[in-house]
């Protein structure tokens, strides 16, 4: 335990004296929470909380136009400005950056749309029996013409042009059944029936998965992403310390002493795990206390289960230093293990979800991610931070995080044995 | 002559994917309070030699044994008889020179107090407690290979096996070496020795082995391979037993 305890206390040293790596497991990471967290937080906001802007051009010499805009107007999804520009002014205009989207309303709108309506309740009625078809074919609804920012993604401009043709069909219902009671005698539709047309469609009941839990926000996806690309980052201070004790003639002179390296070993995962323990608390520390001082959204632990926080922590960390160690007894030089682990790290980052939530990847870089030690770390704080913590969900990504951790050791194991050097 | 303290004894070693052996059947026996020196070329076996006297490296046949006071010393117990100053400079130079020797001397099972105490000694022995406290880092060659000195007799081991202990050092560090391996033997403990350095061999050594190919060619007290070999100094000892061709380990 003695012999423990002093090479606990060398490897504290050793750590402490290495600035480099010390800014690279704590500062830059920070660094990187913060900056990734403000940019997306602005981009969650606009999406959220800003309204889409809208030119719209409203040439309609009738009312149904101006019954088009009102209904887009109080939707309150688009901030809507008004004006007389001709459909390529407005497109001129849309491609500038005026607004994301730009609506034309031609003058015959109101005429197409009465006199389409008509023609179809004709139809209807005489199909009905109810009256004589007058042999016009239909002559089609009319349009309006919609413009788009190139750069609003494509699923993003079909919802826009849904949320269009939803108050488009309002009106051209309402339109065809004023016609029908008018061809049958009724001046105006009774308003509990333009009530129930407008209210009595069925109802969407919506239930998120976050509904009692955290609201998922820039911090909840970025801090625990960061932090465990922080935690992987070791590599450079741990894999360095390695290769140096190897180099160095140190594992030599330990291997002539009444001692193990096991004891050498076993002292590094346990300062490392800690850094990494340390690591998650100090990033998650800023993110709660000083994130909404910044106005940036609050960090929301898991409270419902904390020993599952402090399980998914220690098994991230011991992934973390598993992987490093692994490089240091693999890499024969600083600047192999270095670069190796360096980029290694951020690829593991990019297909793990660090940088892109890898729900959003296509097929086959979702399968490669699974191959991500850190697409698992992220994933088991996703289970505690977005979908309840329960131990259900914890086990796969602590199973395999424990399965990649003892895959590491034994090929550090391998390589040292090999190496002669334990 | 003493009590033995090691008996080697048809010592082979071939390393894993080597098509020849380092060490071929090497046998010597080295006794207490003796200065030992292996000499020979570059890649003749000599590291490899110390190195399994050591109990770093396994070897693939004969017999090592180890005695103090004429009583064969248990397997386990060896490491702790013995002290190891490596060539390389098997030292972290981000820690001081007192974190370094109190890591190594936990290593030895030796007690906070003990190691503290025969630190003290020893930096002022070799010059070093000025900067005891200072990284190794900022230290210059000699001071290292003092401080590699201290780390492999802190825990006043009965032997010391010392490979190329004072290469590249000024003249002042290895004379204060030198010297404090000699006041060393002088009590007791044995001094097993490699250099290049064949002047200092000179002063140091008792009795040499010359060891090329794997093979120990010759071995006994200086003056009595000097005359066998009708040669002035180790030098011409060498030279005359190896030739004078290049051994770049090729």
């Amino acid at each position: 335990m003695y012999k423990f305890w002093e090479s606990i206390k060398k490897e504290y040293y050793l750590l402490v004296n290495d600035k480099t790596g010390l800014t690279l497991m704590f500062i830059m990471p920070l660094l990187l929470v913060l900056i990734v967290t403000v940019i997306q937080d602005s981009a969650f906001r606009m999406v959220n909380d800003n309204m889409i802007s809208m030119l719209v051009a409203n040439h309609d010499k009738g009312d149904k136009g101006e019954e088009l805009e009102k209904m887009l107007g109080s939707s309150g999804m688009f901030g809507i400005t008004n004006g007389t520009w001709a459909p390529e002014e407005l497109n001129e205009l849309v491609r500038n950056g005026e607004a994301l989207t730009g609506l034309y309303i031609p003058e015959s709108f109101s005429d197409e749309l009465s006199t389409n309506t008509e023609q179809l309740s004709n139809l209807i009625l005489a199909n009905m029996g109810l009256g004589e078809s007058d042999g016009n074919s239909l002559s089609g609804p009319g349009s309006v013409i919609f413009f788009n920012d190139a750069a609003l993604q494509e699923n993003y401009v079909l919802s826009i042009t849904n949320v269009i043709r939803t108050h488009l069909s309002v009106i051209e219902v309402r339109q065809m059944l004023g016609t029908m009671y008018n061809q049958l005698g009724v001046e105006e539709i009774p308003e509990e029936v333009e009530t129930a047309m407008l209210s009595g469609g069925i109802q969407i009941q919506r239930y998120s998965s976050a509904e009692t839990l955290p609201t998922p926000n820039s911090t909840q996806h970025n801090v625990p992403a960061w932090t465990v690309f922080a935690m992987f980052f070791m590599v450079i201070s741990l894999g360095t310390n390695l290769v140096l004790e190897k180099a160095g003639g140190s594992f030599l002179r330990l291997k002539a002493m009444p001692s193990s390296i096991a004891i050498v070993m076993l002292s590094k995962q346990v300062v490392y795990v800690l850094v990494g323990v340390l690591q998650v608390s100090f990033i998650f520390g800023i993110a709660w206390l000083v994130f909404p001082w910044l106005g940036l959204p609050r960090l929301t632990l898991a409270e419902s289960n904390v020993t599952g926080l402090l399980l998914v922590v220690l098994m991230s960390s011991f992934s973390a230093v598993s992987y490093s160690l692994m490089l240091g007894a693999i890499a024969r030089t600083q600047e192999q293990s270095n670069g190796f682990g360096a980029i290694s790290v951020i690829i593991f980052a990019a297909i793990g979800g660090i940088w892109v939530p890898s729900f959003v990847m296509p097929e086959f870089l979702r399968l490669l991610s699974q191959l991500s030690p850190l697409h698992w770390c992220l994933e088991s704080f996703y289970v505690l931070f977005l979908r309840g913590g329960d131990w259900a969900g914890l086990a796969k990504p602590l199973y395999i995080l424990l399965i990649f951790s003892l895959i590491c050791q034994f090929i550090s194991y391998v390589k040292l044995r090999r190496d002669q050097l334990i | 002559m003493t009590d033995l303290l090691i008996d080697i004894e048809n010592v082979s070693k071939k390393y894993t994917g080597a098509d020849r052996y380092s060490l071929k059947s090497v046998n010597l026996k080295i006794y207490e309070g003796e200065k030992f020196g292996f000499f020979g070329p570059n890649g003749a076996g000599k590291t490899t030699l110390i190195s399994i006297l050591c109990q770093i490296l396994p070897f693939n046949e004969g017999k090592v044994t180890y005695y103090l006071g004429s009583k064969p010393i248990e397997f386990h117990s060896i490491r702790q008889k013995i002290g190891f100053v490596p060539q390389d400079l098997a030292l972290y130079e981000d820690l001081t020179a007192r974190q370094n020797i109190s890591y190594f001397g936990a290593m030895y099972n030796m007690k906070p107090n003990e190691v503290r105490k025969r630190s003290v000694e020893l930096f002022e022995l070799l010059g070093l407690s000025a900067v005891a406290d200072r990284k190794v880092r900022t230290f210059s060659g000699g001071m290292k290979r003092r401080l590699n000195l201290i780390a492999g007799l802190i825990h006043e081991p009965a032997v010391v096996f010392l490979d190329e202990p004072t290469v590249g050092v000024d003249i002042q560090s290895r004379n204060a070496m030198l010297s404090f391996l000699k006041e060393i033997n002088g009590k007791g403990t044995s001094l097993i020795y490699t250099s290049h350095h064949l002047d200092e061999a000179e002063r140091i050594c008792d009795r040499v082995a010359i060891i090329d190919h794997g093979d120990i060619i010759a071995s006994g007290s200086i003056p009595q391979l000097l005359g066998e070999n009708d040669v002035e100094d180790l030098t011409g000892l060498l030279i005359k037993l190896t030739g004078k061709e290049f051994r770049d380990n090729v």
